[in-house]
This record gives C-alpha cells, sequence and structure tokens, in this order.
C-alpha cells in the first residue's frame, strides 16, 4: 500500500515543486484558495476601513479593537443571514449555467411565489384554520415549493421540448412573473406571515439553534469529514487503487474541521439582544443577572436560514457529482451532442434542471419573504443578477461545463460581504453600485487569466 | 389677464358647442349636463380604479356625463385619446399624464379647443391648466413631524427611497425642514442615511440590520420613506426586541403598515385619501364646466414649484398622517376593514380597535 | 445470395432520409454479417456519414426499414441503438470535454452503487482494465479528457463502444486524428474485434486504410449507393471510379447510383 502514491504521480514530471505537488495530493482548487483570499482581504480591509472612518481617517494600531464593526461575530452572523437566500439560488444557477443555460427570472419567480404563500397564509388558511393554526407553515412551504416547482417545470418544458433558447424563455419569465405577482395583491403588503413560517427567515429568537446544539453541529460535521475520508479509502482500497498521502487526509480534516468550529465559535459569541434576552427572561422568571442581560450567556448560534442554505449546499453538491442526473448536466454542458449520441435523456434533463431552479427559488422566496415577515410584490425583484454575478464569482463558466456549487456559495457571501459591508460603513449606494459592478467584472478578468494559465 | 380672456372664449365656445352638438345629435337630450372625461395614464394600477369611482360619484351626481380613456402606458396612444376627447366636445378633461413633457403639445390642442385642462395627480407644466395633487413635500413633513412628537431627540436613522427616484429627495427635503432645528442644536443626530435600490423592503432590512450593527442598536427613531421600506425596518428592529419602542415612520397606507400602526410597531403612515383627491378634482372639474373661474374654487392657489417653475393654478391636498389615535379614519373611510387593521391586536389597547 | 449464408447481421433496405428537401441518403440498402468489416467509401457530402447516424439513431429515417438478425429494428434514438448492440465511434469522438475518461465511458450507461449512487470507484476500476487493453500507457484517469492527446481521446471512445459487448460496431473515420503509431493499433483492434465476431461498418475516405482492413466496401454518391463487393475483386483504381464517377466495375453488385453502363 506504501508503493501506491509513487504509482499515481509516477507519470508526472519527476521534479514538482512542493507547493504543486500538496495541492495534488490534497485534491485543493486553487482558485477556491484565490476566492477565500479575496474574501479575507474583504473582511479585513472593511474592518480596517471602518475603523479608520471611525477614528476620523486615522489608524491608531492601539485602538482598532475597539472599534471595529466588520469583523465582529453580530455583522459575521447578519452576513451569513443575509447571504443564505442568494447562496440557496446560486446553487441552482451553476448547474443551469454549466448546462449552457440562463435563468433570467429567478427574481420574478421569487416575487411571485413569495406572494403566493404570503397569499395562501394570510388570506385563505389563516381565516380558515385559524392564525394559532401549526399546519399554516406546512402548507405555506409546500405552496411555494409546489409552485417552484410548477414553474420551473414550465421554464424547462419551454426550453427543452418547444425549443425556445432559455435566455428568451426566462426573459420573458422575468416579465411575466413580476407582473403576475402585482396582479395577485394589487401592490399590497401581505402580512404578518404565520409565526412558524418565520422561523424559517432567523429573525424570531425561536429561529436561533443555539450555543450547544451548534457547538454539536459542529462536531457532527468534523465526524462526517471523518468518515467520507475512511470510506473513501475503504473504497479505494477495494479496487486496489492509489491512495491519497496520510497527510494530505490529516490536513483536509484538520483545515475543514477548524472552518465547521470556527463558524461554530463566530456565531456563539453573538450573544442574544439584550432587549430578547430581557424579553425571555420575564418569561421564563429568570433573574436577570447584575452585568445585564448578555449575563445570562444565551448565544445566537447558528440560523435557520444558514442551515437551510447548508444543507441545500449539501444537497445540491451531492446531486452534482453522484448521482446520474448531476453527471449528465456536466455532460450536457461539456458536449450536448456527445451527450444526446450516449444515449441521456437531454431535454428530460434540461426539464428536471429547471425544475430543481424553480424548487430552489422557492425555497429562496420562504426565507426571503419569512425574514422579512411580509410578502410584496418587490421582494426579490432583481435578484437574478446577483444569482448570476455570484455564480460567475464563483468561477462558473458561463461558455458551460464547468462550475462548482461551493464556488457559487462563496461567491454568494462574496457579493453580500461587499454589499453590506459598504452599507455599513455608509458608502454612497451610488459608489456601492460601482464597486460592485466592477468587483464582478475584474474576478471574472482574473478567473480567465488563471484558466489561460493553466491551460 | 390672458388667462381670463382665453377662459372666457372658452367657456362660450363649448357652450356654442354643447348646443350645436344637442341640435345635431339624435340621442336623448341630455341638455344641462357637461361631459367630463378623464384621460389615464394606465388602468393596470388598481389605485386608479378608487380615483374613478370617486370621480364618477360626483360628477354623476352634478347630472354630468363621465367620459374616461385609457392610454395603456403609452404616451402616443394618449395624444390620440385626447384628441379623440375632444371631437367628442367634452367640456373638462383631466389628464393623468403618462409623460409630462410629451403631453404639452397635447394639452396645448386642447386649451385651442377652448376646454379645460386638469393636471390630476402628475404634474405638467402649463400655465392654464389646474394641477390637483396631494402636497408631496407636506408627507416629508408630517413624517418628520410625528417621528418627532414620538422622540424628540437621540440617534436617528433615515432610510431613504431609490437614488433614481426625484419623489425620495423630494421627501427627504421636507423631513429635514422639520428635524433642522434638532439637528442644528445636536439633539438630533443623523446616525443613518442611505438610498433604497427600488424602494425594495429586503433592502431596506438589510440597511437597517447593518444600522444597528454599526450603532450597537443606539438607534432611537427611523425616518422611512414608505410603508414597504418600513416593513423590512420593523423586522429588522424586532430581530433586536426593539420593534414597537423605536419609533418608525412610513407612508401610502398600505394595509399592512396600518395594522403594524394599530400593533404599535410602526409610529405612523402618511395616507394619501385617492378618494379625496378624486372628489376634489371632480369637483373642480364640474364647476370648470359649468363656467366658473378657477380662482373662485376652493383652495386654489398658485403653484411654481414643477421642473421648469411654471407658475399654475393647484389645488394641494394635505395628506392624512395615520396614527394609533387616528386610526378610526381609515377604517371609517373603508380603506381597510377593522378586522383587517386591528388583527393581532389585544383587546383595549387601541381606541379604534376595541 | 446464398442461402448457406448466415443471416446478415444488420441489413439496412430503401433507406432515405432528407434534409429540408435535400435527399442526403436516397433509397440506399446495406447489409453487415457477423465478423465482416465492411468500408463505406464516398466523398463528403455523399450521405455515409448520414447513412450511419440513421443506424446509430441520431438521426431519423423517412423511409426504408432496418432488419436486426432478420428481425425488424425500432430505432428511433441512440437509446434504442445501443439496445441492439450498435456501437458508434464519431469522427467528432463525441466526448464530454469536461468529465474524466470513466465518465465518458459509461456515459449514459453509468455503474451505480446499491444506493443508487454513481460508484465512481467501481467505473474508474473497469476504466483502468478496458483501456489498459487498448492503451496500456494511459494513466490520467482524474483527468478532463479536454486535456488528453488526440490518440488518448481516441482510446477512450473505442473503449467506450468496445466496453458495452458491442455486436455491430460503426467507426466513423476512427484514425483521422491519429499518428501512424497509434493509426496501427486501430487496425490490430480492429481485427481483433473482427476475431471476435462483432461486425464493424468502417467509414472512411481513406481507400488504403479500408483495402487494409475491410472485406467488402461498398460506395455512395449523391445519396445513393453505387456498388458494394468485395475487396478481392476490385482493384483501388476500380473503387476510386466508383467513388467519382460512381462507374459500376463488374466485381461489384451495382447499386440505384451506378452510372447507367
Amino acid at each position: 500500500m506504501s508503493a501506491a502514491p509513487e504509482a499515481s504521480t509516477a507519470h508526472l514530471v519527476a521534479v514538482e515543486s512542493p507547493s504543486k505537488r500538496f495541492f495534488r495530493a490534497t485534491e485543493i482548487d486553487t482558485r477556491l484558495l484565490g476566492m477565500v483570499g479575496a474574501l479575507i482581504l474583504i473582511w479585513v480591509g472593511m474592518d480596517l476601513i471602518g475603523v479608520w472612518k471611525d477614528q476620523g481617517f486615522t489608524l491608531n494600531p492601539l485602538a482598532i479593537w475597539d472599534n471595529h464593526s466588520f469583523l465582529t461575530p453580530r455583522n459575521l452572523w447578519n452576513l451569513l443571514v443575509q447571504t443564505s437566500a442568494i447562496a440557496v439560488m446560486s446553487t441552482g444557477m451553476v448547474l443551469i449555467i454549466v448546462m449552457r443555460h440562463i435563468d433570467l427570472s429567478v427574481g420574478s419567480m421569487l416575487s411571485f411565489i413569495g406572494v403566493i404563500t404570503g397569499v395562501a397564509q394570510v388570506y385563505w388558511l389563516s381565516p380558515w384554520l385559524g392564525s394559532e393554526s401549526p399546519v399554516i407553515w406546512i402548507v405555506g412551504i409546500l405552496v411555494a415549493l409546489g409552485a417552484g416547482a410548477l414553474l420551473g417545470a414550465f421554464n424547462g418544458f419551454l426550453v427543452a421540448y418547444a425549443g425556445i433558447p432559455s435566455f428568451i424563455v426566462t426573459l420573458g419569465g422575468l416579465i411575466v412573473y413580476s407582473g403576475a405577482a402585482w396582479w395577485v395583491i394589487r401592490g399590497e403588503t401581505v402580512a404578518p406571515m404565520d409565526a412558524n413560517f418565520e422561523l424559517i427567515g432567523g429573525t424570531p429568537s425561536g429561529a436561533w439553534i443555539g450555543g450547544k446544539a451548534s457547538w454539536a453541529l459542529a462536531a457532527f460535521i468534523c465526524l462526517a469529514i471523518v468518515v467520507g475520508i475512511f470510506t473513501n479509502r475503504s473504497a479505494r482500497a477495494r479496487f486496489k487503487f492509489p491512495q491519497r498521502p496520510i497527510w494530505a487526509e490529516v490536513f483536509l480534516l484538520v483545515v475543514g474541521c477548524a472552518v465547521a468550529l470556527g463558524t461554530a465559535w463566530v456565531v456563539n459569541a453573538y450573544p442574544w439582544p439584550a432587549k430578547v434576552a430581557e424579553a425571555y427572561a420575564a418569561e421564563h422568571k429568570i433573574p436577570i443577572p447584575p452585568d445585564g442581560a448578555d449575563g445570562l450567556g444565551l448565544a445566537h448560534g447558528f440560523a435557520i436560514p444558514m442551515l437551510i442554505a447548508l444543507a441545500v449546499g449539501v444537497i445540491m453538491t451531492f446531486m452534482a457529482t453522484r448521482t446520474r442526473f448531476g453527471r449528465y448536466v456536466y455532460a450536457i454542458g461539456g458536449n450536448p451532442e456527445a451527450a444526446e449520441l450516449a444515449g441521456v435523456n437531454t431535454r428530460f434533463i434540461t426539464l428536471l434542471m429547471f425544475m430543481t431552479m424553480g424548487i430552489l427559488t422557492a425555497v429562496s422566496a420562504c426565507i426571503t419573504s419569512a425574514r422579512l415577515d411580509a410578502a410584496t410584490n418587490s421582494l426579490g425583484q432583481t435578484n437574478e443578477l446577483y444569482v448570476i454575478a455570484a455564480t460567475v464569482i464563483g468561477g462558473t463558466s458561463l461558455a458551460g461545463g464547468v462550475g462548482t456549487i461551493y464556488g457559487a456559495m462563496l461567491g454568494a457571501l462574496v457579493m453580500q460581504s461587499l454589499q453590506s459591508g459598504m452599507t455599513l460603513l455608509n458608502f454612497d449606494s451610488a459608489v456601492k453600485d460601482v464597486i460592485v459592478g466592477s468587483v464582478l467584472v475584474f474576478a471574472v478578468w482574473v478567473d480567465q487569466i488563471y484558466r489561460r494559465r493553466q491551460a | 389677464m390672458k388667462s381670463i380672456k382665453t377662459l372666457l372664449a372658452g367657456a362660450a365656445l363649448s357652450a356654442l358647442a354643447g348646443a350645436l352638438t344637442v341640435g345635431v345629435s339624435t340621442a336623448p337630450a341630455e341638455a344641462a349636463g357637461k361631459k367630463i372625461a378623464v384621460s389615464w395614464k394606465t388602468f393596470q394600477e388598481e389605485r386608479w380604479k378608487t380615483d374613478e369611482k370617486a370621480i364618477k360619484a360626483v360628477v354623476e351626481a352634478a347630472g354630468d356625463t363621465y367620459i374616461s380613456a385609457d392610454a395603456q402606458g403609452s404616451a402616443s396612444k394618449q395624444a390620440s385619446d385626447i384628441e379623440g376627447l375632444i371631437t367628442q366636445k367634452v367640456d373638462v378633461i383631466l389628464v393623468v399624464a403618462y409623460d409630462s413633457d410629451a403631453i404639452l403639445p397635447s394639452i396645448k390642442k386642447i386649451n385651442d379647443a377652448g376646454l379645460k385642462a386638469i393636471a390630476y395627480d402628475v404634474q405638467f407644466e402649463d400655465p392654464n391648466a389646474l394641477y390637483i395633487t396631494f402636497d408631496n413635500i407636506g408627507v416629508g413633513r408630517l413624517m418628520a413631524k410625528e417621528i418627532v412628537k414620538a422622540k424628540p431627540a437621540g440617534n436617528y436613522a433615515f432610510i431613504k427611497g431609490d437614488k433614481g427616484d426625484p419623489n425620495a429627495t423630494f421627501l427627504f427635503s421636507g423631513i429635514t425642514e422639520v428635524l433642522k432645528d434638532g439637528m442644528d442644536s445636536g439633539k438630533i443626530k443623523n446616525v443613518c442615511e442611505t438610498f433604497t435600490d427600488g424602494w425594495k423592503p429586503d433592502n431596506a432590512q438589510k440597511e437597517m440590520e447593518q444600522c444597528l450593527t454599526k450603532q450597537k442598536n443606539k438607534v432611537d427613531a427611523v425616518v422611512s420613506e414608505n410603508d414597504g421600506m418600513a416593513s423590512g425596518v420593523v423586522a429588522a428592529l424586532k430581530a433586536q426586541g426593539l420593534a414597537g419602542s423605536v419609533p418608525v415612520s412610513g407612508q401610502d397606507g398600505d394595509l399592512a403598515a396600518i395594522n403594524r400602526v394599530a400593533l404599535g410597531t410602526q409610529t405612523v403612515s402618511i395616507w394619501k385619501d385617492s378618494r379625496a383627491l378624486g372628489k376634489a378634482a371632480a369637483e373642480a372639474a364640474v364647476a370648470l364646466a359649468d363656467g366658473k373661474a378657477v380662482a373662485s374654487i376652493p383652495g386654489v392657489a398658485k403653484f411654481n414649484k414643477g421642473k421648469k417653475g411654471v407658475e399654475m393654478n393647484a389645488i394641494l391636498l394635505a395628506p392624512t398622517p395615520i396614527t394609533r389615535d387616528t386610526l378610526n379614519l381609515v377604517i371609517d373611510a373603508g380603506w381597510i376593514t377593522k378586522d383587517k387593521a386591528c388583527a393581532g391586536v389585544k383587546a383595549g389597547s387601541v381606541k379604534s380597535c376595541g | 445470395m446464398d442461402a448457406a449464408k448466415p443471416l446478415p447481421l444488420v441489413e439496412m433496405k430503401d433507406v432515405s432520409i432528407a434534409f429540408g428537401g435535400i435527399k442526403a441518403v436516397d433509397h440506399a440498402s446495406i447489409d453487415l454479417y457477423p465478423g465482416e468489416v465492411v468500408g463505406l467509401l464516398g466523398h463528403n457530402g455523399a450521405g455515409k456519414s448520414t447513412l450511419i447516424k440513421v443506424l446509430s439513431g441520431a438521426y431519423k429515417r423517412d423511409g426504408g426499414t432496418i432488419l436486426i438478425n432478420g428481425e425488424e429494428a425500432h430505432i428511433g434514438n441512440p437509446r434504442d441503438a445501443k439496445r441492439y448492440g450498435i456501437e458508434t465511434i464519431y469522427q467528432t469522438l463525441a466526448l464530454a470535454d469536461n468529465v474524466d475518461a470513466a465518465a465518458n465511458l459509461f456515459l449514459g450507461r453509468e455503474l451505480r452503487t446499491r444506493w443508487g449512487t454513481l460508484d465512481d470507484v467501481a467505473m474508474e476500476a473497469q476504466a483502468r482494465r478496458v483501456m489498459g487493453r487498448l492503451n496500456p500507457n494511459f494513466r490520467r484517469f482524474k483527468d478532463p479528457v479536454k486535456s488528453l492527446s488526440g490518440g488518448q481521446r481516441q482510446s477512450v471512445a473505442i473503449a467506450r463502444a468496445i466496453h458495452f459487448n458491442a455486436r455491430i460496431l460503426i467507426m466513423d473515420e476512427p484514425t483521422a486524428a491519429l499518428g501512424p503509431q497509434e493509426t496501427k493499433q486501430v487496425g490490430d483492434l480492429i481485427k481483433q474485434l473482427k476475431a471476435e465476431g462483432i461486425g464493424i461498418f468502417l467509414i472512411s475516405h481513406d481507400i488504403h486504410d479500408v483495402f487494409d482492413l475491410a472485406d467488402r466496401v461498398a460506395v455512395m454518391k449523391n445519396g445513393q449507393v453505387v456498388g458494394s463487393g468485395p475487396v478481392t475483386a476490385m482493384t483501388k483504381d476500380e473503387v476510386l471510379g466508383m467513388i467519382i464517377l460512381g462507374k459500376c466495375p463488374p466485381g461489384a453488385t451495382p447499386g440505384p447510383g451506378a452510372m447507367a453502363a
């Protein structure tokens, strides 16, 4: 077994630099590394600019820790919640773009679905079942998911079977669904949503899983990484394939665990807001300690929208890499004709893909409307631009065939970091637009250079 | 002077035209009845139906005839609509302009035909026309007044509308006008101020979250320029357990916003009752059709705050601030049902909810 | 012809297909026996690739019948063709460039674990086995095929065709992108497959290739079959005459496209 690693690298040039060997052994995508680097740069940069502005445009190194606002658990927690809706949709958009299609209708579809589930909850179910009924939120979600599947499948049908270019179908959809959203509620705001439904958005205190559960989740993720590594090794051993070096496995495990535990630490370092904690203490007859409600030691932990985004990311990655469907999506993106000739039912796969996109849009519609505790026809409009931008920043090639789910989700985090960072720093909103747009173009340019150098 | 002359000439002409129509027409006589027309920019939006109902009621009560034309969101369709109305020899045309510049040649045609034009809700700058709308600067002032009443001093956050919409800036000038003294004396501090892309509630929510993070929750009042954005602001405040203790403004009389006012999470929604607007416009139209002088219509004043600064006669209606104490106004007016307005409100906590 | 002869593997009768009014294939008939290599010759646009795409299910014919082992076959798409044991190596190779060799090899016929997920390890193992037979030096199983050389890509395409126990193999210009060494490998492979009783349609415009490998040739011109016959009964010049002039030599059976003598 110890001779195996040599076998896998035998065909390579004899002299390989240590860094190259490192990336080959760990199979880490260097572009992923670049994106993480960019993210850290944005975070630290935003934090320092914030401090610099607050200190009257000077940087006093001693006071940095008292003044920073970006790199605080609270802001990072907000950032993750704010990213979740776009991140969920970007996981589908990656695969749509991989298949050489585009979906411009997701923003409007989000409004339409949000409005439908809002109307269902507020105007139909609540009067019928009573506003306290525990089934409202379930039916509300099912209505949204059903509508998403239906609208997505319809888009997919027009693209796959009627042969209309996806750009046109979804451009039409963009206009139609925004009109439809308006038509359902005539520009009104539907509110408030069902109290249980609202938890999906992460706003009320019941929507945070708290400190213990968050640590447990992080520990579970560590365990899952260990199990994954072992199953993979034993499967490869079964066929006597070359194995990854042990040090590389350990490295991946340590990094994966550190990210999981680190995130748990950050979300747990954000205590309950004082007022919310006070209300909780009053309700449960807990005496408030002398140092204020912070002393109750209640931590936010992961919020439900973050968990939804995480679950969607895992499921979509599984679908993309471990199922026939995902394999076909990539094969169609690489060479549609070859896939067709190989016997892949490309039309049906296209239909399914658009349907998946519709369902993911419905998930985002639930998150967004629950978070706002209201549905309006403007909700989510122009989101398609952010979703596509996140996907492209995340390394998806518009030429098709190439793209990863985790890349797109990271791309969404990059976009949201820039936007909320600049709002935090009170940037003029025109400047904000200029910067976000420039970053999009710049990111794609850097990506192109990287690809060319690799080829 | 000149305008009065044209007016008189117009009145004479239209009287003549009316007589001629009656003489030729085989339709049942409606001798006393004048014709009052409305050229809508688009009928796709629900609100115009409310306006129409109010206008129609007044016109028909006065024994006049109501005629309507829908431009379906097209400036050229509106131009031909107006030509058609002129040929039908109506007496007064209320115009909801789709494009306030492109409409001007059509208005000239109305004037040339000796008919009267009323700019309804949307201004076009023609000195002969009467402009009827809500006092938009007043909306900003009213918002600020109600917030100051609730929180005279402290950290204020301003959630403004879309940067591309002049109304956002317009409103803000009304707001700052009221807050100027407090800001100058340092009692009121502007801690966050941001435009909101597309007036979108979800954007407003993110902005408010960022503001609260930055200020470590030390925000005492929020001036939001409309109700939709106020819903985002309230959601952000709610996450910090602050909803209800921080005053929030809004406008439009959104049904959800009125409910928030009842619940106490929003302080005020400035309500522009389109029925009042329709009623005022229709009354003015009836008066003009009857040959009364513009100046004699109640509420008319000179107005020159348009883009080009053209001076024209205008009726500026005062919008109504809806607060917990004035909730009954919207309920009594039938704008919202009591059930909807008071959903979730604890019995006895709000007067109008009982 | 002879009653003693076994049943043909494939018999295409009177197959026609038109695109926008132009008859790409016009009442073409052609057959193939087990363990036989039939060379299909003709100019670019003569209709040979089109005829063969009808057999592989890529095109739907307008008329005519296809018999497999004497029974009428219903071929409407590539999946149908594969069910009849018809495998094709296209001129363009038809590989999905962005996925690896094993993924291409099993495209449309993935191996799955008992939970229904892709069994990548098993597929890689089989890919290693079949590739070891075709191209023992091949080791880049993890790289997308885009980064492989022309010969390596070719061996992936061939591996895909032979791995699934094909009975009928269609090779459209299989050596077009290859160097002499690799061309020889393909030639050896064809002989090996022939020995296993597989019937092969070899499409080429290289007449020398065809004379080396084929038992019979069929020539097409303007969508019609000029004629067909055993290579031993014809000279290369006669075959060239069929390709260029449509003149059927005495050693061949004339088809509808043969020039009136």
